[in-house]
């Protein structure tokens, strides 16, 4: 089938199918497309959100007395968490430019404000980069200097593990991040005004060299800030694993996201349930795909059994973090596989809400997993200084996208060419 | 005329009965429109067909969600079930054998056949399932004998209600076609032409490909069942036979026939001259050297060569400072300890901090490390003269430590 023949295709909507994504199309739709007020408030009230959690979290950190050793590991967690979102949208708005989909231009908008939080992310990731460029061991032990010196592999990899280097890769990366969410997000505004096939063409030329040069930065951005903080373990598929959070926080937040714009009566015709299922199936697929990556990465390790892998392993199993990863696997997959099987439950609003915070809740749970074994206390550190971290890192991500939002007219790419093909979308 | 068209008056001729009513429509709003209506007037069997998928149909025809993927899930599960099984009677019960010194059955070790099966029992029960609900292979239809029905794979849209509906009536059911304004309405026919039989055709090819399939399944029972002086079928030969020979094998050419020349009498290989007993064995004149041969420089260089490689292949058993408290002897202690080593011999690895060993000549520590001592076995093989050596070194270094504490 052509894509004339789906554009001609008829749909449920009032819309007339067979514009050319003029502006009137959507005035036919009788949608409300403005982020208006309600964006405004989300905004001011998550920054609110973001100071006092962080602030709590940091004044209980410098109760704790430890060289905010504590914090750090906590606020790390909460920070791979939210970066996780940021990175998960930009990926997930490069992947739809690059394969020209046509369902997802309803949530297009959304998905680049959502990547645009890109520099905020950078800005949140200081109180990580920073105390490890002076030199402070506080979370990665490659940053001291005696400690390298007194460690036979730290020494090996100091080329790499450094904090100088570290600093500027930290720069590259999110140079990147940002340069490329904000490409996406001027293009589709300008394209708003002019309308027109030549944008959207530019934007899939860009989509395919941005998505490799994506995948890469991603990785050693989930090496260096996750695998590092014990440097003498090593998993060449960390990157993907990190990779498959992302995508399925992503998704997670574009679904929460379409239903709250629905609650404030925004998109409610644009956004249908159709697209909502396919948000649903991707958390679905990607719950499956972490699952995947995490037991790959697992087997090869347990089947090889050499002590320089095990050993990362081995803590997650004793005491405690056994119970911690029993959960992981149960939580983060049998449960939600099950949960989200069904085509039912993925087009039931409530239902999918539930799974949505569900995914964003294992996704924290897995950060945790990934960095708190190496903070080395008795039992599970968890507690206020954690909360409030994570609280202020979801309304620092919240807010800075409210913000983003609040500055762009239109809540979906009103003169795309694919619109109407995505109003009219339904799955078989 | 085509062949259809004779096919089509020739079956018209003999008064087949009717199969059904035939509407066509010239775009999908109309078909949509027709199907709602016969949707709503409660008709059960009937079917739509268009030259491409129309989103909305489903709904327009009243189509209820198929069971299928009920099916999918009880397969998928079966498949899981089936793989777990599979493994567990093959590797735990069947033919227990340590593989990687992991345990006969474990599950991680499962999990990709587990993944596998479940897709594999999944995906043919998806595509199996889906073929039969939809009543497929269908190899011939009344439809097919009417003409104007082959543009519904290019412009036209059509609307097929069987005449075996129960609500079917000709006349009422017409009525209901005509309302939704098709631009032809048609009667279709049963088709009294095709043949019902298989082509003998394919007949024959399912004969010849099952005994084809056949032949290697009964040539491998026939190996199985029958004895023969003949050696294995060798098909894949790898570089199995090479024209060479190798050690322990015959060779014609030699008065001894040894495949293998042993050295001439009173060569030495470079590098295997051994003349120094002091160096090589540790003993002097017959006695336990009690000082390091010359070519051991007591220097910081050797005494960290020689940590390097006790740590390497002493520490695991003896303990990084000589204790007798190494990963191996913990982790036997801890399986005796918790039963889980029942009819396990074991030694303990020796303290070698102890009195009689801080005294106990230099050579002598050597000759246990190179040809091992009562249980422990010789590392003269893996550990070059140097090093040993070296090792030696350390370890009195380790016994001095011991003794100053
Ligand atoms: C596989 C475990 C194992 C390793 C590895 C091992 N040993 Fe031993 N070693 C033993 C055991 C067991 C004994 C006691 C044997 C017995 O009493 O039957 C022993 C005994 C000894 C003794 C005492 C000999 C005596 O005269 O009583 C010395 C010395 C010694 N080992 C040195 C070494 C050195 C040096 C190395 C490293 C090259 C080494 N061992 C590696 C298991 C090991």
């Amino acid at each position: 089938m052509t894509s004339k023949d789906k554009d001609r295709t008829p749909h449920s909507s009032s819309a007339s199918p067979k514009g050319e994504g003029s502006e009137s199309d959507v005035h036919v739709l009788g949608d409300e497309i403005r982020p208006g007020p309600a964006v405004s408030s989300l905004a001011t009230k998550a920054a609110g959100v973001a100071v006092l959690g962080l602030g709590a979290s940091v004044v209980l950190g410098m109760l704790e007395n430890d060289g905010f050793r504590r914090f750090s590991y906590a606020y790390l967690t909460a920070y791979m968490w939210g970066l996780a979102i940021g990175l998960g949208a930009l990926f997930w708005v490069t992947l739809q430019h690059l394969v020209n989909a046509k369902w997802s231009i309803v949530l297009r908008r959304v998905g680049e404000i959502l990547a645009g939080t890109a520099p905020v992310l950078g800005v949140l990731a200081l109180p990580i980069v920073i105390p490890a460029f002076l030199g402070h061991d506080i979370l990665y032990p490659w940053a001291n200097h005696d400690r390298v010196h007194a460690d036979h592999l730290l020494h090996h990899k100091a080329p790499y593990l450094n904090p100088t280097f570290f600093l500027i890769r930290f720069v590259v990366y999110f140079a990147f991040f940002t340069l490329l969410g904000r490409f996406f997000l001027k293009q589709s505004l300008a394209q708003d005004k002019s309308g027109g096939v030549e944008i959207a063409k530019r934007m899939q030329r860009v989509a395919g060299p941005a998505m490799i040069l994506f995948g890469l930065a991603l990785t050693f951005c989930a090496i260096d800030l996750l695998m590092s903080l014990e440097p003498s373990w090593f998993s060449t598929i960390f990157g993907v694993y990190y990779f498959a959070s992302c995508v399925l926080a992503a998704n997670s937040c574009l679904a929460l996201a379409a239903m709250w714009l629905h609650k404030q009566g925004r998109l409610t015709r644009s956004i249908t349930v159709e697209h909502l299922h396919d948000l649903g199936k991707m958390m679905f697929a990607f719950t499956v795909f972490w699952a995947y990556i995490g037991f790959s990465q697992f087997m090869l390790i347990w089947y090889a059994n050499v002590p320089e892998e095990t050993f990362w392993y081995k803590e997650r199993f004793a005491g405690d973090w056994a119970t911690v990863s029993t959960a992981l696997l149960v939580l983060h997959f049998v449960v939600p596989f099950f949960g989200m099987l069904s085509r039912h439950v993925k087009r039931h609003k409530k239902a999918l809400a539930f799974w949505a915070f569900w995914s964003l809740a294992v996704v924290y749970l897995d950060m945790y997993w990934l960095v708190m074994p190496a903070f080395g206390a008795e039992g599970l550190p968890f507690g206020p200084i954690e909360i409030g971290a994570l609280v202020g890192i979801a309304g620092a991500v919240m807010a800075a996208a409210a913000f983003g939002a609040r500055k762009v007219k239109n809540l979906i790419p009103v003169k795309d060419p694919r619109l109407p093909a995505s109003l009219a979308f339904e799955n078989i | 005329m085509s062949d259809e068209h004779k096919k089509e008056s020739a079956a018209a001729e003999k008064k087949a009965p009717l199969h059904g009513l035939l509407a066509e429509y010239e775009t999908p709003w109309q078909l949509l429109e027709a199907a709602k209506k016969v949707r709503d007037a409660k008709y059960e069997r009937w079917d739509t067909f268009t030259p491409f998928p129309i989103h909305g149909i489903e709904r327009a025809m009243g189509i209820r969600m198929t069971a299928l993927p009920w099916f999918v899930l009880a397969a998928g599960l079966t498949g899981l079930t089936t793989a777990i099984l599979l493994q567990w009677w093959t590797n735990a019960v069947d033919y227990p054998w340590i593989v990687s010194g992991k345990p006969f059955w474990s599950i991680a070790a499962n999990v990709p056949i587990m993944f596998e099966l479940t897709v594999l029992f999944s995906g043919i029960t998806t595509l199996v399932g889906m073929l039969m609900l939809n009543g497929l292979p269908l190899p011939s239809h009344p439809l097919d004998l009417k003409e104007r029905f082959a543009r519904a794979t290019n412009d036209r849209f059509f609307l097929l209600i069987q005449a075996s509906d129960p609500k079917f009536d000709e006349v009422r059911t017409r009525a209901l076609l005509d309302e939704t304004r098709p631009v032809v309405l048609d009667e279709v026919l049963e088709d009294r032409v095709t043949s019902d039989r298989m082509p003998r055709g394919i007949i024959y090819a399912i004969i010849v490909l099952a005994t084809a399939g056949a032949i290697p399944l009964a040539l491998a029972a026939k190996a199985r069942f029958t004895k023969s002086r003949d050696t294995r079928l060798h098909i894949i030969q790898d570089m199995d036979a090479q024209p060479k020979y190798k050690a322990q094998r015959q060779n014609p050419v030699f008065a001894d026939l040894r495949a293998h020349r042993p050295d001439v009498e009173g060569t030495v290989a470079v590098g295997e001259l051994r003349d120094d007993d002091h160096f090589y064995t540790g003993k002097v004149n017959g006695d336990y050297a009690r000082t390091f041969p010359s070519q051991v420089a007591l220097t910081d260089a050797t005494m960290e060569r020689g940590r390097e490689r006790f740590g390497i292949y002493c520490a695991p058993c003896h303990g990084l400072a000589g204790d007798g408290d190494g990963m191996i002897a913990k982790r036997a202690e801890y399986l005796a300890s918790t039963g889980r080593g029942r009819g396990m011999g074991w030694v303990p690895p020796t303290n070698l901090n102890q009195d009689y060993l801080r005294q106990q000549p230099v050579g002598q520590l050597f000759e246990s490390i190179t040809n091992g001592v009562r249980n422990m076995p010789a590392y003269g093989p893996q550990i070059s003269t140097e090093d040993r050596w070296a090792i030696v070194m350390y370890l009195r270094a380790l016994q001095h430590k011991s003794a100053a504490k």
